[in-house]
């Protein structure tokens, strides 16, 4: 019989055949989905980008373990839906314009979609303009702009202008991204940062006042 | 201009420095560091630190001139020790040799899909192209002995991290055909497109020359370190009170 834990190591180790099987087994047994996200499937992700940060595994082994998390997803999605559980939170994510690079993003999305959210992903190379329609059209709770060349950082500063000077005051703005700190935060008026991927949950939680 | 001063730059330059420092005789010592670091930009911060602190035991060293730039904010934090630092005003590698921060943002405001190559990147040959599925085969062979599947996945998902870049970029500083080929060979592996473009070797000539102007560099003196404002540019930043 499976346990939290074995989930826990597959997703760590990237195996998605075993979340696969291990999934269903313990839906069956008896476990909630909520319980199996938060108690095993988010700290799995969290663990491998501590992992990154201490330089255990490489970007492609973080890949491989966010693939069998979203494997995992999908078929605790139906379990949730079926528990009546609704999002509670809406938020929007892209890289900001003239960065391509989405690795750091597509996890966090992942992420807070674990983490119960309902993510709408602009993808890459986003211009203001596009995350402030997205925001009327969507009224999210979280914006969260991504970038991870320092060539590009200033884009999040013309995001986050745009975005307050469309009259979105209240929309609360992560940043994050490898060159990405909190005094630039501070500093272009976003509301939070998220280190990492890892922190990027209790970051969003923080900025929103949730627990 | 100091009588007597060091080089530490990333190996990525190795090629470009060795051609320039033969001639200056100025210039004591040139070392380098491995490249790669940007992508654990705290590594990298320490390996700077640790290496300056080695090449200013050096009495005769009056200062050191820095070959790298922000590099993913791994050099934001280095502090100056007991010689002054010089460090080009420069995002990165790629901004040194293309001569300047302008003309790398309008590259890549142009074509945000562009992945610079230059000899030193195509030397390491982890650059995206024909040879890095072979290294990273070998790399995780290692890790993960007996589990093809795994080395297969791992293989497919670092190809993703390159899935929307469309366009190689050669730049070149030295007249180097093979590493020029050797691009070109990459583009068409991946079905990129290719273009070559004229490196500028005035940032690295000012660099080893102690051609150290206001406009290009940053000066940082004893016990102050190096920092970032929101527009990008560098500057020294003195003790915190």
């Amino acid at each position: 019989m499976s346990t939290r834990e074995d989930l826990k190591t597959a997703i760590i180790n990237g195996k998605r055949k075993d979340v696969k099987t291990i999934i269903p087994e313990l839906l069956e047994a008896g476990e909630t989905p909520v319980d199996l996200l938060e108690k095993a499937m988010i700290p799995a992700m969290s663990a491998v980008g501590e992992k990154f940060k201490n330089n255990e595994v490489f970007v492609p082994e973080m890949l491989v373990s966010a693939r069998a998390m979203k494997e995992g997803m999908k078929l605790i999605e139906p379990a949730l839906i079926e528990a009546g559980i609704k999002p509670k939170h809406t938020a929007i994510i892209g890289t900001v314009e003239g960065d391509l690079h989405d690795i750091g993003k597509n996890l966090v999305a992942t992420m807070w979609k674990g983490a119960g959210f309902e993510v709408i992903d602009l993808g890459v190379n986003v211009p203001p303009a596009q995350f402030v329609d997205a925001i009327k059209t969507h009224q999210p709770a979280i914006v969260g702009l991504s970038a991870l060349l320092t060539t590009t950082m200033p884009s999040m500063k013309t995001t986050v202008a745009a975005i307050r000077e469309a009259g979105f005051d209240t929309v609360k703005i992560l940043i994050g991204g490898a060159p990405i700190t909190q005094s630039y935060a501070d500093e272009i008026g976003a509301d939070g940062y998220a280190q990492d991927a890892g922190s990027a949950v209790d970051a969003a939680k923080a900025t929103l006042g949730a627990a | 201009m100091p009588s007597s001063y060091a080089i530490l730059a990333c190996d990525v330059f190795r090629e470009e420095l060795e051609e320039l420092c033969r001639r200056t005789p100025t210039c004591k010592a040139l070392r380098f560091l491995e490249m790669g670091l940007h992508d654990q930009p705290k590594l990298l911060r320490e390996r700077i630190q640790e290496a300056l602190s080695q090449i200013e035991a050096d009495p005769s060293v009056e200062a050191i001139a820095l070959a790298y730039g922000r590099c993913g904010n791994g050099l934001i934090g280095v502090t100056a020790g007991r010689c002054p630092l010089i460090l080009p005003q420069a995002h990165d590698c790629i901004s040194i040799l293309l001569g300047g921060t302008e003309r790398h943002a309008a590259i890549l405001k142009e074509n945000p899909g562009t992945y610079f190559y230059s000899p030193g990147w195509v030397r390491e040959k982890r650059v995206p192209g024909p040879d890095r599925e072979e290294w990273l085969r070998n790399l995780y062979a290692d890790r993960y002995p007996d589990d093809n599947e795994m080395i297969d996945d791992l293989v497919e998902a670092d190809a993703e991290t390159f899935a929307h870049h469309n366009c190689a970029a050669y730049v070149a500083v030295t007249d180097n055909p093979t590493a020029r080929d050797y691009c070109r060979n990459c583009a068409r592996h991946l079905g990129w497109n290719h273009r070559e473009l004229d490196g500028d070797p005035g940032f690295l000539n000012a660099l080893v020359h102690a051609q150290w102007d206001d406009s290009r560099f940053l000066h940082i003196s004893p016990g102050h370190r190096i920092a970032a404002n929101g527009e990008g540019r560098l500057y020294a930043q003195g003790h915190r009170p």
